[in-house]
């Protein structure tokens, strides 16, 4: 298998999935808290390391956090461009928040009327969305982009914000060849948008952990791979020291 | 050229007839401009908040300036709030008059204050202003003027201010609220208020006249073929004055004024 069509380095994932994929897709990973989501995330990243850019938007782990994991696992993250959306968006927005709420309560001092707001402080809104695109605007060949997660995007964009990034994403991985993965944590399945983001994506994976005696069992399941409903799998999923492995599920009797 | 709204004038002849009683244990904060003081016998009745109402071009940004200005020389704090015109741009324009004096603004006197920019460290960013927000403004106008002890304030423009209210009622809350802030603090203030040259109305939305103390009124109008600046003081609480027309002139020394002489033949006067 050639190097690109590698997507999580999991040959059983990656194999039937790489001739069913075009070559630029939007892919969807779902996984709640404790399903390992995250990691198979970086992973996904990390495999793309050496053949395209690769970007890893994070928004709720601080960079260094992402970068320790990826060290862990003996993943070099030097080749991958880490993110942190959240704190740019603390610092452009919330930080600005606390401000306002500060300056509304205790009024403002005789100095403080007087000063210009910084430059950086005043944006009307900070534009998650056009933090990232711009970013991918400056990409014209194949690349590989994670947002883990969109949860994040849900609490502070407008549901159709959200919808409508997931699409330019798209497009811009079917124009020039892009391979994108956005993780969802916590969105609820009666949410309307989860159906929407499922539809819009190419490939639908999810990541479950269900206990079983004293320990967890985590599950991947392949629900949607392209037009291909018949690579639709199911693979019992574990956590090695290179990352996740996958085997058949064990039948129980 | 501009109209004034109909204020009936109550003689052709200024100092003369209509005048109301004289209030005269009223404390005055004179303007500093002489004519216009003479008017107000003596100024303005201290804490009084007094619409100065005109179309572009009259005169309202420098007859408040100057006001402003002649109070801090007289060791009166004086605080400008503008709202459309940068108070960097403000002072450039006010240094080419010789009545404008740098080291009161060096010596903290004479204050400027950018309402935009306090606009966006309140978050007060949405077009329209909720019941909190105006709330949140008015405190905010009161402490300024609290803190920097200032006797004189001037807002320009008022109706910047009311394009973000939008309910009469709001806007009459907004006004009564304010003024009596300023005149607790015994702060006398001058609102610019910037009207068209349709007559008939003094303010946006026409709630302002009613609430302020006093309306002074400018326009243009053309005379022998010269643009002429004319003040009337329509309205001020407290104050036996004249509703004459006078003409008024900008000059690098200040404000100047005279009668409005009803000879010859004019286009735009009442």
């Amino acid at each position: 298998m050639s190097d690109d069509h590698r997507l999580f380095d999991i040959p059983e994932i990656d194999q039937p999935l790489s001739t069913a994929l075009p070559p630029g897709w939007l892919a969807l990973l779902l996984g709640h808290s404790g399903s390992g989501a995250p990691l198979l995330a970086k992973q996904f990243a990390h495999s793309g390391v050496g053949n395209v850019p690769v970007l890893f938007y994070t928004t709720y782990e601080r960079s260094e956090d992402v970068r320790r994991t990826f060290d862990e696992y003996g993943w070099d993250p030097a080749g991958i461009k880490i993110v942190n959306l959240a704190d740019e968006y603390y610092e452009r927005v919330l930080e600005r928040g606390l401000d306002v709420a500060r300056a509304r309560e205790q009024g403002l001092s005789f100095e403080e009327a007087l000063t210009r707001p910084e430059e950086d402080r005043t944006a009307r809104s900070f534009s998650l969305t056009n933090r990232m695109l711009s970013d991918l605007a400056q990409i014209d060949h194949p690349f590989r982009l994670v947002v883990d997660s969109v949860d994040f995007f849900f609490e502070v964009l407008q549901l159709s914000e959200v919808t409508t990034v997931a699409r330019q994403i798209r497009h811009r991985c079917q124009t020039i060849g892009g391979q994108a993965l956005l993780t969802a944590h916590s969105i609820p399945p009666d949410r309307p948008v989860f159906g929407l983001l499922q539809d819009l994506a190419d490939v639908v994976f999810q990541l479950r952990a269900d206990p079983h005696g004293d320990r967890y069992e985590h599950t991947l399941f392949v629900e949607k791979a392209g037009h291909r409903p018949e690579l639709s799998r199911v693979w019992r999923a574990q956590v090695q020291e290179n990352g996740w492995r996958v085997e058949p599920p064990v039948a129980r009797g | 050229m501009d109209s004034p709204p109909a204020a009936s004038p109550a003689s052709d002849v200024p100092g003369a007839g209509g005048l109301m009683t004289p209030a005269t244990h009223l404390e005055r904060c004179a303007t500093g401009i002489e004519g216009l003081d003479s008017i107000l016998q003596g100024g303005i009745p201290r804490g009084n908040m007094v619409l100065v109402a005109g179309s572009v071009g009259t005169g309202k940004t420098t007859l408040s300036l100057e006001f402003l200005v002649r109070g801090a020389e007289r060791g009166e704090r004086s605080l400008f709030i503008s709202v459309t015109e940068s108070s960097t741009k403000l002072v450039q324009n006010l240094s080419t008059f010789e009545f404008f004096r740098q080291d009161l603004v060096n010596q903290g006197q004479l204050v400027f204050v950018d309402l935009p920019n306090l606009y966006l460290k309140l978050g007060l960013e949405r077009e329209e202003l909720s019941p909190e927000e105006i709330d949140i403004l008015i405190r905010t106008i009161r402490d300024l003027v609290r803190s920097t002890g200032a006797k004189r304030l001037v807002l320009d423009s008022l109706t910047s201010v009311c394009y973000r209210i939008r309910r009469d009622e709001q806007i009459r809350d907004f006004m009564l609220r304010l003024g009596q802030e300023l005149k607790e603090a015994g702060c006398t203030s001058l609102l610019v208020s910037e009207i068209g040259p349709q007559p008939g109305r003094y303010s946006l939305h026409g709630v302002e006249e009613a609430i302020v103390d006093g309306v002074v009124l400018l326009w243009n109008t053309r005379r022998m073929g010269d643009i002429l600046r004319v003040l009337q003081i329509v309205k001020m609480r407290g104050t036996a004055h004249s509703r004459a027309q006078y003409v008024i002139e900008l000059t690098p020394i200040g404000m100047l004024m005279a009668p409005h002489l009803k000879g010859g033949r004019s286009e735009g006067g009442p």
